[in-house]
């Protein structure tokens, strides 16, 4: 539905930016960018895990190297064409790991008399260490380098979630840190004059500079760091592109890269969807009630009243309003019940007849919400009458309309996720309106815990779990996640969803599904469409 | 509340929930018609932040309303259901039951009034009546002063709305009346947030198969016959006014 649309800006999207002396050059790419992420990211990210819970792979790093104006951008871009669907790349250029300057180093770069070639120019340790957590699919908040003030901003730039990642900049090949990190050394070799001279026609053209300031900078700086640090690093790569008339070259890169890809994919979604299938049957154990026992979910108890709210919202003649308001009911009632999972210490206060009264607080540091859209949005009004203050996140998660396999299609994660030391104290409520194959809750957990959520501050709120369905495999590859349900379904049942002419499904074609019987039928279709349509918008503004 | 099926037969109410919760440390045992929320961390949480006089008033609010909105869902499961099958959209047969019996709520004034926002969180357009008692200056006595109930009041069941409960003077003045109106005693479900020991087992002797749902039992009360340790005056708390009369505090705790 969205597939096209969504601004996935917080996924990847690094600019790319030649090199250290033409910064000025990213003032003029924001409007090229939002065209550039949709063709880096057209299909969402598969599993990159396996039925354990556990990464199966890092992500492939490519470092491209090259003198400033030879091409390296080009040759990056061209990758990322020529591979056509790949899920997503991170671009991550030199440029952003700028040192941090003192105020005298300031006057000089503010005078064009800093030289900017020299690898210790560029903070190599903070540019492995991002480039190692991208790599070990954590996420990464990297630096912000502004070129107007000629200072790393205190701003950073939130990243997370790349199949590929793209390193590229002068000196990618210079540092032996940041070599150790690729699987693939590219540099891309271009004549001294044919740079110099791109590089007086774009410094004119872009820059209004005049040739003699050029010329003068280049024989300064760039050449000799060129001939110094650069150059003699193209020993260290796997193959030397030229910097024009490359396409063998880039063919050639691309089917080694696929191949690459190839070898590390994997199909999951049919494995965890119906597990006894796949799984040895369980010696002796196999009445139901002892099953359910060893999932450990927290159940809520089961009242005539919430007997009665599920008949309500399992009936097919429910009217979508009645829907919707016992929705909000049951969902009020689930996130109560999964408050308990935090933890509490003694407090003491004082009444307003000044009374000592010893009591309980709560007592997390950082307490967040994360929707799984679109159906986890049927919990959130719930969720926000009884947690109020908190801020709430979202993941889009849906089945690829071809293999029914979970694909990631859009992030927007709290702060309290995003940065590491914050997401390591975090407690997490994932809200999502039931877990049949368990594929979305499988993908969302993964997702946390590589932010460094630990896995027993992770509360999983949900209408219905399918006894029969991934929720066996989901608590075998994270038994410390907490399930918080209000009913368990005895059935998965294979089904076949029409498919709707649109968007990314031009011929509409329907596609296999498993649903949870009796269930609820597809919550997330029928009754909160405008309600997601509404909060997916709000967060692309 | 939606009505079906009408003529199954209605299923057993619920075993009071006692066995599950501990809230008995100055009231032991509970008396039978007595049922509490069951005593969590999370709940003692809930009341720490609205006994605290630190509590911004924004916050009182928001928090009560989640304690009440629990104590709304208790008393709503002692009323009575019947077996209703459905079919589910996957095409799946489903046995579950349906909500029977027509309610209204009944507030006492002034503090009352502040659960009518949680009651219609969860039952939606419920009818509300009120009713308005305080101490008679010469006799000490709870006396009415107003009371509005739903013209059909008797056909229904009535969930009495009072936050605190201390001597229980107000409380079973406010059923007397509602009794009188055609309700019998035991279509009446009290929702109370904090209740002292002594009003509540007056309040359950006079009226003893009328279900009480109590969030929290606290110590007792003192001498001016406050709730101890209480939250303070709940009307004031969730009004943000303080009224003349109550300055000589006559009536609110009664």
């Amino acid at each position: 539905m969205f597939d096209d649309f969504v601004d996935r800006s917080n996924l990847l999207s690094f600019q790319l930016s030649n090199g250290p002396t033409d910064g000025q050059s990213r003032l003029a790419i924001p409007a090229l960018q939002a065209k550039k992420n949709t063709i880096l990211v057209s299909h969402g990210r598969p599993p990159w895990y396996a039925e354990d819970g556990q990464r199966i792979t890092d992500a492939f790093v490519i470092g491209v190297a090259g003198g400033s104006a030879s091409g390296k951008t080009h040759v990056a871009r061209q990758i990322v064409r020529k591979l056509g669907s790949i899920p997503t790349v991170i671009i991550l250029s030199q440029d952003s790991f700028y040192k941090y300057h003192n105020e005298e180093e300031l006057k000089l770069a503010h005078a064009n008399m800093l030289d900017f070639d020299h690898p210790d120019a560029i903070d190599m340790p903070i540019f492995a260490a991002c480039l190692a957590d991208l790599k070990a699919c954590k996420q990464s908040n990297i630096p912000i380098y502004s070129f107007q003030e000629h200072q790393r901003l205190v701003e950073t730039k939130y990243l997370y979630g790349a199949t590929i990642i793209i390193a590229e900049g002068i000196m990618s090949l210079v540092d032996p840190a940041l070599r150790a990190l690729y699987d693939l050394k590219v540099f891309v070799q271009c004549d001294s004059d044919v740079m110099l001279a791109r590089r007086i026609k774009r410094d004119v053209k872009e820059r209004g500079r005049d040739v003699d300031g050029i010329i003068d900078q280049y024989l300064r700086y760039v050449k000799p760091s060129y001939d110094t640090f650069v150059r003699p690093s193209s020993s260290y790569a796997d193959i030397i592109v030229p910097g024009s008339n490359n396409d063998v070259a880039i063919d050639l890169i691309c089917t080694h890269i696929r191949e690459k890809l190839q070898e590390r994919s994997s199909t999951f979604r049919q494995k965890i969807a119906v597990p006894l299938k796949y799984m040895s049957p369980r010696s002796g154990a196999s009445t139901p009630e002892s099953f359910l026992e060893d999932l450990h979910l927290t159940l809520l108890p089961q009242t005539w009243q919430v007997q009665g709210i599920y008949t309500i919202l399992r009936d097919r003649t429910t009217s979508r309003q009645d829907f919707i308001f016992f929705a909000d009911r049951l969902s009020t009632l689930l996130v109560e019940c999964a408050l308990q999972h935090l933890p509490y210490a003694p407090k003491m206060v004082v009444t307003p007849i000044d009374i000592e009264s010893h009591g309980k607080k709560m007592d997390a540091k950082y307490v967040c919400g994360v929707t799984i859209l679109r159906s986890g949005g049927a919990l959130e009004r719930g969720f926000r009458r009884v947690i109020n203050d908190v801020p709430v996140g979202s993941m889009l998660i849906q089945s690829d309309s071809k293999s029914g396999e979970a694909m990631l299609l859009h992030l927007m994660l709290p702060n309290y996720v995003r940065f590491r030391h914050l997401a390591q104290q975090a407690y997490i409520f994932l809200l999502d309106s039931q877990i049949g194959t368990a594929a979305a809750a499988f993908m969302a957990i993964r997702i946390l815990l590589d932010h460094g959520v630990p896995e027993d501050h992770i509360i999983f709120i949900t209408f219905i779990v399918s006894r029969e369905g991934g929720i066996l495999v989901l608590k075998r590859a994270f038994p410390g996640v907490k399930i918080v349900c209000g009913a368990v379904d005895d059935e998965m049942q294979e089904g076949w969803l029409e498919g709707y002419k649109g968007e990314g499904n031009p011929e509409g074609n329907g596609r296999q599904v498993w649903v949870i019987k009796p269930g609820m039928g597809q919550i997330g279709v029928i009754s909160y469409y405008h309600f997601h349509f509404h909060s997916v918008h709000v967060l692309r503004r | 509340m939606s009505a079906t099926n009408a003529d199954a037969a209605p299923l057993a109410p619920p075993l009071p929930a006692k066995a599950v919760n501990d809230n008995r440390a100055h009231m032991n045992p509970l008396p039978p018609s007595v049922f509490t929320l069951p005593q969590t961390a999370q709940l003692e949480a809930l009341y720490t932040i609205i006994r605290s006089k630190e509590t911004s008033r924004g916050d009182f609010l928001f928090y009560s309303d989640r304690i009440i909105r629990l104590l709304v869902e208790e008393g709503l499961n002692h009323l009575p259901v019947v077996a209703r099958t459905i079919e589910t959209p996957t095409g799946a047969t489903y046995n579950g039951v349906g909500f029977q019996g027509k309610i209204c709520g009944v507030s006492i004034l002034r503090a009352g009034e502040a659960m009518e926002a949680g009651l219609r969180e969860v039952c939606r357009s419920v009818r509300i009546g009120k009713i308005l008692i305080q101490r008679d200056e010469d006799t000490a006595l709870p006396k009415l002063f107003y009371s509005k109930f739903p013209q059909d009041i008797a056909s229904r069941y009535v969930l009495l709305l009072d936050p605190m409960l201390a001597t229980g003077g107000s409380a079973m003045k406010a059923v007397e009346v509602i009794m009188e109106h055609g309700v019998p005693e035991e279509r009446i479900i009290f929702i109370n947030l904090i209740a002292a020991p002594e009003g509540l087992k007056a309040f359950c002797t006079r009226f003893p198969s009328l279900k009480v749902i109590t969030g929290w039992i606290d110590e007792g009360l003192n001498e001016k016959a406050y709730i101890i340790p209480g939250l303070g005056d709940f009307g004031e708390r969730s009004f943000e006014t303080v009224a003349e009369a109550s300055q000589g505090s006559s009536r609110l705790y009664m």
